[in-house]
């Protein structure tokens, strides 16, 4: 809730906070033997065309007054921000380098950029090879100004282009190439496997059913000296026995397994008692026999 | 003369044992089959030819699996197993239901015998259904 209020009280303080600016503001290019070689005014409202060129030994001079701006527009009274830095970025490649700069309490700033001794804030510029020019030139850097100030609105503004001399390319990580995408895997999978057809399924069915008709012709062959106890409690049992399977059938075609079990269960009870009568039956017939 | 007498009987006797090998054991199998005949029962007779057939259908799967195809596997295994199955079960039938293995099962009766066949034939048939899909 306090945060809530923070926020909208810091945003309503920015909503009538006043602009930043530049005035004065004035960059010079001069070589080794301080020779001066090009001199510019620089203001936000009009950044410089041409890219300003330095060469491997040129020295920079950048200084200009930070002023508060009026809702008319004019420069107002020196202000001081809180952070102040020059960037140095590539379009094409991407890179950029952050200078931070000093302003006095009055506002006034200056910096000095040295490429016999190029601070550590420069991004790399390699040597970009362009074929309508002879020589390999970099990339121009955009150079903008970047201003931040609890009391204020924050300005990004472009000053001007600056081509610096060629440098060594960016390093890159000895393990860069294993961070991008493998080559897509395409499976090529075996064909489901499929039934042969029906001429053969029939003959292979024929084949296994055959030895019915050898079973029977062997049974028929069996002189029969067996007195097939066909009474009731025989017949009945084995009828029990054939629906025992009649049932198993069933449960192959549509029963599910619980109904199959509860029906096994009640026709395995009525089964048992009627083999037991059968058997005990017979085993009596039997040992009277012998 | 012994010495050519006995030579040509010995030669004689190596004769009919060397080159009639195959009539030999035509013989021996004749015999043997003579003496199943006469000396098995006609019930276990039944029981005989019961596992002659299941021996043919379980021997005609195998062959249907081997040269045509194994598509259905789970149907090759199911059938399969429930013709090796019937045959432990037969067998072990035979064996109890046997008088001349009266000694060996004294406390198992053919009757008891045969209510154990049926029983395990009832449970093979369920797992072999389950297993058919």
């Amino acid at each position: 809730m306090r945060s809530i209020l923070a926020v909208t009280a810091l945003l309503a303080a920015f909503a009538n906070a006043a602009k930043l600016g530049i005035s004065s503001g004035h960059v010079t290019i001069s070589s080794s033997d301080k020779t001066l070689l090009q001199s510019e005014s620089i203001s936000i409202e009009k950044p410089l065309k041409a890219p300003l060129e330095l060469n491997s030994k040129d020295v920079l001079k950048l200084s200009f007054n930070v002023v508060e701006k009026t809702k008319k527009g004019d420069d107002g009274s020196a202000a001081q921000p809180h952070q102040t830095f020059l960037r140095f970025y590539d379009e094409v490649s991407g890179e950029e380098g952050i200078q931070p700069l000093r302003v006095t309490s009055s506002g006034k700033a200056k910096f000095e950029l040295n490429m016999a001794k190029p601070p550590p804030s420069l991004p790399p510029t390699p040597a970009v090879s362009n074929s309508t020019h002879a020589l390999d030139k970099p990339n121009p850097l955009t150079v903008s100004l970047i201003l931040g100030s609890f009391t204020h609105e924050p300005l990004h503004a472009r000053l001007f282009d600056l081509v610096l001399p060629a440098s060594q390319p960016a390093p890159s990580h000895p393990e860069e190439a294993s961070f991008h995408s493998l080559p897509e895997i395409k499976h090529t999978f075996r064909p489901d496997p499929t039934s042969p057809p029906k001429i053969i399924s029939m003959i292979g069915a024929g084949v296994v059913l055959a030895p019915w008709v050898v079973l029977l012709g062997l049974w028929a062959a069996i002189p029969q000296s067996l007195p097939f106890l066909s009474s009731p409690s025989v017949l009945v049992f084995t009828a029990l026995l054939g629906a025992f399977e009649g049932l198993l059938l069933w449960y192959w075609v549509a029963l599910k397994l619980g109904q199959v079990l509860a029906y096994g269960a009640i026709l395995g009870i009525a089964t048992a008692a009627a083999g037991n009568r059968a058997l005990s039956m017979l085993a009596s017939a039997r040992t009277k026999g012998m | 003369m012994a010495g050519p007498k006995g030579t040509s009987v010995s030669s004689q006797q190596k004769g009919k044992a060397g080159s009639s090998s195959v009539p030999a054991i035509q013989a021996a199998v004749d015999s043997l089959w003579k003496s199943y005949n006469d000396t098995t029962s006609p019930r276990l007779k039944l029981i005989d030819a019961f596992l002659v057939f299941i021996m043919l259908t379980g021997a005609a799967q195998f062959l249907y699996c081997i040269l045509v195809t194994n598509y259905p596997f789970n149907a090759f295994l199911a059938g399969f197993a429930s013709s090796i199955g019937q045959f432990v079960l037969t067998a072990s039938l035979r064996s109890q239901v046997n008088p001349e293995n009266r000694e060996q099962f004294k406390d198992v009766s053919p009757e008891r015998a045969f209510a154990d066949f049926a029983f395990g034939s009832i449970v093979l048939h369920f797992f072999v259904f389950n297993f058919l899909g």
